[in-house]
């Protein structure tokens, strides 16, 4: 009993650690080697309170956390400011976690590498499981709100996420603290565990451990990375003696599961009662490499080593493909009961939100609709001035003039590469501009980031669709509302009933709304990514609208459409304009769409203008049957 | 003092380079930091410690060669296991960096599992005395290690530039897309790589041994040599090349500074993490770096 205890209190704290790191490796993709060291500044700064001022748990802890939250802004700042490699920060990491450690072993605070022992056993495992499911319940409480979305947004799609008004490096930021206190919180519980520590604990190895927890368990997951690292503990506490074989089991299982199954056991979802035999998958796999590592070792000096190895290679296939078997059966055995459970649970909670709504009645907040300014018309929305934009020695844009006024709807047409796109990435802020200006609303736009400009009222949509893959249709919307909510971060973490609950009802109404306007609402709950292409398209412009832009730039999003979808799109332009009072830049190459929707057309060729104006003006205008054709036309004639 | 400083310096910087140069290959042409490759590095020197010492007792300079070229094809392996897919599959470069802290957790443990901690010496081969140069004493072994690692980065030299692979890993490191479409196996030029690569990491295994020791984690050495390459600028051979001689001399100068009394040798490895820092903060890519932009 007290080994079970002992087991359950130690992976329990690795859990802690390895949640918080699911919350920055799992949801913004960076890759982190030294979480070890936010343990280590937990565990000591706990420690050396208890040890020497002789504080309660409760505070020793905390100030533990504070102290690794802190620390990581000393790394984060550095090394997330400069938009870089991912491989960078790692190497940063991993350089922070040995800058930690020796400091550890030169301090004299922290009594060098000789450790601090007999720390008093505080934790315990009915402490240590209030912990664990205090963790649980805050990182889920946190990616469900407004800060979390956003976070799964950037590791999803870094420069969409900028372009829906996401900055990102508080946020990075943001994500990298929650995850450090985490793991400061679990190196304080260990020290407080084990009762003894020294700098050597927290070495690579153990950050190691959290990160294949969080590979192995899938990225963006929490369940996954705690079903892997519990795992990782337990199974080989069972069968003795394999210590040094455990690391190697972690090295195989990262190499094997990123390649056969990057998704790792549950990516981009939680357990739940359908995914049950993936389950079986992981246990089989550990189950498998232990036996197999135990069975090496026992026949190792008794026979041959490579008939050993085989042997034991074949134990560890046969046990996993055994206990996966027996999942799927499992699972189908438990089919007809799992498929009710579901439904039955999602009606019970609702009753139960649904009473507690009742009771608690949320003071509704009236939210001031926001008035917009009518501006006279002839007063420009937007003007272009000598912009030039150079890659290289190509000159994509050239000296281009135009201007848009509030409410029109503008084509911007021109060849392929005639720099269409390029003017649509200087306006949104996504390229530094060479030369000239952009003027939005009397304010000059050129020079800010992108996304101040798109908070500032223009949002556009791309090219190349760039969803949230992974979200569902309706949290791609919520996500892009994040302007409208307003409550703290700790009001996120605990999900405080009378603000947050309040406002994501909200924003669920707004974005069930906007989604009504592209038609999207029965899809609501569909994984973005499983649309089909146009549906996909107009989602992106359901997202766009989602940040009450009064400037739209839309960038060909006919294309790819059939004639059915493209007519269904030109609908959707004509009511989205008229409902939104919005004024809009269309590029384009469907002809058809262009002259059936736009009041005026600016035509590019080799990035400078060639003609402007109304539809029937530019069909008929030589020049732009020149660049569109080929056509040699005499200008004398002409002239 | 001084002189003997800057020796030292160049010496174990020369060894940085060696393995700066190889992280720096990878880089060039599959854009993602090789972190198995101080697996690699350790790998090589047990080869060379099996060879003069547990299994054969061969002279030095064979045993370097062979070291070379087995470590040369661990390098190849790891590539065929624990990324290849990855590759073809275009998955994104974390994944692939992913993959390589696997193998090297891996590689490391099973030098622990099967071998054991201890610490082995590879056998004294060639004069172990000093030598005098004015008043500065010199190690001889030292000038043999700088002299080896001139000769062979020469010799990568020689093979980039004149060979016909060697144009091809130079072309690939533009573009590995464009390369392939033009015909070249793509496979072959990145197993090519990948044992170019771990065979300069063999001899720099090698010299590590014999001026350390050998041992499972000898390979956190690397961590190190990445950081010389960053300096000089990931993806750039004469970056990697002048990044890990730059470390090398500003280790050797820290080790013997003080300040207020206080030695600075301990705190070398986060001083070198320290430079790190510094140079994200002011200029991210490095010194001969190419500017990475991920396109939209």
């Amino acid at each position: 009993m007290q080994y079970a205890s002992a087991i359950f209190t130690n992976a329990s704290i690795y859990i802690i650690a390895t949640l918080g790191l699911a919350i920055f490796t799992g949801y913004t993709g960076l890759f982190s080697l030294g979480h070890a060291a936010f343990m280590a500044i937990g565990a000591y700064t706990a420690a050396i309170l208890t040890y020497f001022l002789n504080w309660p748990l409760i505070p020793a802890l905390t100030a533990g956390v504070i102290m690794a939250i802190l620390s990581s802004f000393v790394i984060g700042y550095p090394t997330l400011r400069v938009k870089l490699h991912s491989d960078y920060f790692a190497i940063a990491t991993l350089g922070f976690g040995e800058a930690v450690k020796v400091l550890l072993e030169n301090l004299q605070l922290t009594q060098g590498a000789r450790g601090l022992p007999g720390i008093t056993k505080l934790a315990n495992p009915v402490n240590t499981a209030f912990f664990v499911i205090l963790t649980i319940w805050l990182c889920h409480n946190f990616l469900k709100s407004n800060y979390g979305r956003k976070i799964i947004a950037i590791g999803q799609d870094p420069t969409a996420a900028e372009m829906i008004g996401i900055k990102l490096l508080p946020n990075q930021l943001l994500s990298l603290a929650i995850s450090a206190g985490f793991s400061g919180l679990s190196g304080g519980l260990l020290a407080h565990y084990i009762t003894f520590i020294q700098p050597s604990i927290f070495n690579m190895d153990l950050s190691s451990l959290i990160t294949a927890g969080v590979v192995c368990g899938g990225m963006g997951s929490l369940t996954g990375p705690l079903v892997a690292v519990a795992l990782f503990i337990v199974v080989p506490e069972l069968f003795r003696g394999l210590a040094l074989w455990r690391l190697v089991m972690y090295g195989v299982l990262l190499v094997v599961i990123i390649n056969f199954r990057p998704k790792g056991l549950f990516g981009q979802e939680e357990l739940n009662l359908k995914n049950l035999p993936k389950l079986f998958v992981l246990i089989g796999m550990t189950v498998g490499l232990t036996i197999g590592t135990s069975v090496y070792n026992y026949y190792k000096f008794d026979m041959n080593r490579i008939l050993a190895l085989l042997l034991a290679a074949l134990a560890a296939v046969a046990v996993t493909a055994a206990i996966s078997y027996l999942g799927r059966i499992l699972a189908k055995l438990l089919a007809p009961v799992t498929s009710r459970i579901g439904p039955w649970w999602n009606k019970m909670f609702s009753r139960f939100v649904h009473s507690l709504d009742g009771i608690l009645k949320p003071k509704h907040k009236e939210v001031a609709a926001v008035v917009r300014e009518v501006r006279a018309a002839d007063k420009p929305i937007i003007r272009v001035g000598g912009l030039t934009k150079k890659f290289g020695g190509v000159i994509a844009v050239d000296q281009l003039d135009f201007v848009v006024y509030p409410g029109q709807l503008v084509g911007l047409i021109g060849p392929n590469g005639s720099g269409k796109t390029t003017v649509f990435n200087l306006i949104s802020g996504v390229y530094p501009i060479d030369s000239g200006s952009i003027e939005f609303e009397d304010n000059i736009i050129s020079g800010k980031s992108p996304t101040s400009i798109v908070l500032g009222g223009i949002s556009r949509t791309f090219q190349n669709i760039r969803l949230f893959g992974t979200m569902t249709v309706w949290d791609n919307v919520k996500t892009a509302l994040h302007t409208s909510s307003h409550y703290s971060l700790t009001e996120a973490f605990v999900q405080w009933p009378w603000t947050v609950w309040d406002t994501e009802k909200r924003m669920e109404d707004e974005a069930l709304e906007l989604l009504k306007v592209v038609g999207l609402e029965d899809l609501k709950d569909r994984v973005a990514s499983t649309l089909p292409y146009g549906l996909q398209r107009k989602l992106e412009i359901a997202r766009a609208l989602a940040l009450q832009p009064r400037l739209l730039l839309l960038d060909e999003p006919a294309a790819g459409m059939n004639p059915q979808e493209s007519l269904d799109l030109v609908n959707l332009i004509k009511f989205v304009h008229k409902k939104f009072n919005l004024t809009i830049i269309l590029i384009e190459h469907h002809m058809d769409v262009v002259m059936n929707l736009c009041e005026w057309i600016t035509v590019l060729n080799y990035g400078g203008k060639i003609a402007e104006g109304t539809p029937e003006q530019i069909q008929c205008n030589p020049l732009v049957m020149e660049a569109y054709l080929g056509d040699k036309v005499d200008y004398a004639t002409l002239s | 003092m001084i002189i003997q400083t800057i020796i030292t310096g160049l010496s174990i910087g020369s060894i940085y380079a060696l393995m700066a140069v190889g992280y720096s290959l990878v880089f060039s042409v599959l854009n993602f930091s090789n972190f198995a490759h101080g697996a690699v590095i350790t790998l090589g020197a047990y080869i060379a410690w099996a060879a003069m010492v547990r299994v054969f007792q061969m002279p030095f300079i064979p045993a370097l060669l062979i070291s070379i070229i087995g470590a040369g094809l661990i390098a190849f392996l790891v590539e065929r296991m624990a990324y290849s897919t990855l590759r073809h599959r275009r998955a994104p470069s974390l994944y692939l960096m992913i993959s390589a802290m696997g193998v090297a957790i891996a590689l490391q443990n099973i030098l622990y599992a099967t071998i054991g901690a201890n610490l082995y010496a590879l056998p004294p081969v060639f004069a172990t005395d000093s030598l005098m140069i004015g008043d500065a004493v010199v190690s001889k072994l030292d000038l043999f290690a700088l002299g080896f690692s001139i000769l062979a980065i020469a010799a990568l030299t020689l093979i980039l530039n004149y060979t016909k692979i060697g144009t091809a890993i130079r072309a690939a490191s533009h573009d590995a897309e464009m390369v392939s479409v033009l015909g070249v196996n793509l496979d072959l030029l990145v197993a090519v790589l990948f044992f170019l690569a771990g065979g300069l990491g063999g001899i720099a295994g090698v010299f590590m041994g014999v001026k350390y020791m050998v041992y499972p984690s000898m390979g956190w050495i690397t961590n190190k040599a990445y950081i010389g390459a960053v300096i000089g600028g990931l993806g750039s051979l004469p970056g990697a090349i002048v990044g890990g001689i730059m470390l090398g001399l500003l280790e050797a100068l820290v080790s013997v500074s003080t300040i207020g009394g206080v030695a600075l040798s301990t705190y070398r490895d986060v001083f070198s993490f320290g430079i790190l820092v510094v140079l994200l903060i002011f200029r991210p890519t490095g010194l001969f770096g190419r500017h990475v932009e991920e396109k939209l």
